[in-house]
């Protein structure tokens, strides 16, 4: 990893790279280019609004309602935003659907194309050089690597985001969770499963929540 | 043309997004079905054909619509309004005889990455 | 451009390491340069396609060797010299004024 040279212990000189994002903050804020407050709602945003919970929520609305799912299938920006998410990263949305034939999985090998209003902001191994090298590569060895062997009767489709249509997997919902509400399905689902490098796993006896 | 951002309007700001889809008045070059191969394109400017996919075949999966063309925006070229497609790659047209008979890679391309193949 | 961000099919760049309930920013300058990046956007001196090919540029070894948002912070710093909002001087002169200040 290379943080050493980025941040700086409590107490200790501070890195070349706090002292330029300090420098920029300071020369754009007196030019009146940027206003602080607006920088701290957009840091607060990401941090504590927007993250994968939603996804979760359309994941679970989708298990627990047909026509929901057939909806979100056919227009994923459509659907999603008849929960409220929707925008910046997000404004043109597919979803796939994992299926005991066909695992979807996705990338941006370019850079780091991500779902922001359903997934919030990407997770480092995301953006970094090994996934977006080897997602497209060899997507089994990636898989196999983050714990999902995939059988070789499954197709791997792996979607790579160069564009500005973001993708978020819809993954398959697990047995022993028949009969359960939204907010028990929605408590399940993960973030990496909506990426598809995991699967949801099927909950432990009484493991509801 | 400067717009400050101000706190109060950042909710709304990140909600409107910035949508790259444009209005569908453009003729496609291709549609679902077709078989297609990536441009062999080596610019220095910005271009969202990564170098896995040049010169090879795939198939048109959907036709997205419209969208600004991003190869021109970045370099000030305007948004040369133009279809976008998801096109479905064989993985072994991708890697070779090596790779999985089964799987597939989709890339987003747009009309000026491709060529009827 | 044939840049070094191009990396789909690359071999070599070792193994995806998974931090397990990652936070969003791993340190505070990480938040302020991602703030920083969407506020100076939207000030509608360049667009998205534009900033993603600013950080394009970065010399390979040091995108290799640096983390995602060091890259924002170099693509940032790149647009707005490039677009006339700040000058390369003028950064340099307030990093070089901030280290004499900062705390020992």
């Amino acid at each position: 990893m290379s943080d050493h040279h980025d941040h700086a212990e409590e107490g200790s000189p501070l890195t070349e790279t706090e002292l330029r994002v300090r420098a920029l903050e300071s020369l754009l804020v007196e030019k009146g280019l940027v206003d602080p407050a607006a920088l701290d709602a957009l840091i607060d945003t990401y941090e504590t609004k927007v993250g994968p919970r939603n996804g979760a929520h359309v994941v679970a609305r989708a298990w627990a309602d047909p026509a929901y799912k057939v909806r979100l299938l056919e227009d994923g920006s459509k659907a999603i935003a008849e929960l409220g998410y929707m925008g910046r990263q997000g404004e043109d949305m597919v979803v796939l659907e994992n299926t005991p034939k066909v695992h979807n999985m996705i990338v941006c090998t370019l850079c780091s194309c991500y779902p922001w209003p359903v997934l919030g902001l990407p997770p480092v191994w995301y953006k970094s050089a090994p996934y977006r090298s080897r997602a497209v590569l060899d997507p089994r060895g990636v898989l196999r690597e983050l714990g999902v062997e995939v059988p070789e009767d499954v197709e791997v489709r792996v979607w790579d985001s160069t564009s500005e249509v973001r993708y978020l997997v819809l993954p398959e919902r697990p047995r022993g969770t028949e009969g359960w509400s939204e907010a028990e399905l929605a408590g399940i689902v993960t973030r990496d499963s909506m990426i598809g490098v995991a699967k949801v796993p099927a909950p432990a006896r009484g493991g509801r929540r | 043309m400067r717009r400050l951002l101000r706190a109060a309007d950042v909710g709304q700001v990140l909600l409107k997004g910035g949508p790259a889809r444009l209005p569908d008045d453009v003729v496609p070059r291709f549609k679902p079905g077709d078989r297609v191969v990536a441009r062999n394109i080596n610019s220095t400017g910005h271009t969202r054909l990564p170098r896995y996919a040049r010169g090879k075949r795939g198939v048109v999966d959907r036709d997205y619509g419209v969208f600004v063309f991003a190869d021109a925006s970045a370099m000030g070229r305007g948004k040369q309004p133009q279809h976008l497609y998801s096109v479905r790659f064989a993985a072994r047209e991708l890697w070779g005889p090596e790779a999985s008979a089964r799987d597939v890679v989709f890339i987003d391309l747009w009309d000026d990455h491709l060529d009827p193949a | 451009m044939n840049g070094i961000h191009d990396m789909g099919g690359m071999h070599g760049l070792g193994p995806i390491d998974r931090e397990e309930n990652e936070p969003v920013f791993h340190h505070a300058w990480e938040r302020r340069a991602f703030a920083l990046n969407m506020a100076a956007g939207f000030l509608g001196e360049w667009n998205i396609d534009m900033s993603r090919y600013a950080r394009e540029q970065m010399p390979p070894a040091e995108y290799l060797a640096t983390s995602y948002y060091e890259h924002w912070l170099w693509g940032l710093e790149r647009l707005l010299v490039e677009k006339g909002l700040l000058t390369r001087a003028e950064i340099e002169a307030r990093v070089a004024e901030l280290r004499r200040l900062a705390p020992r």
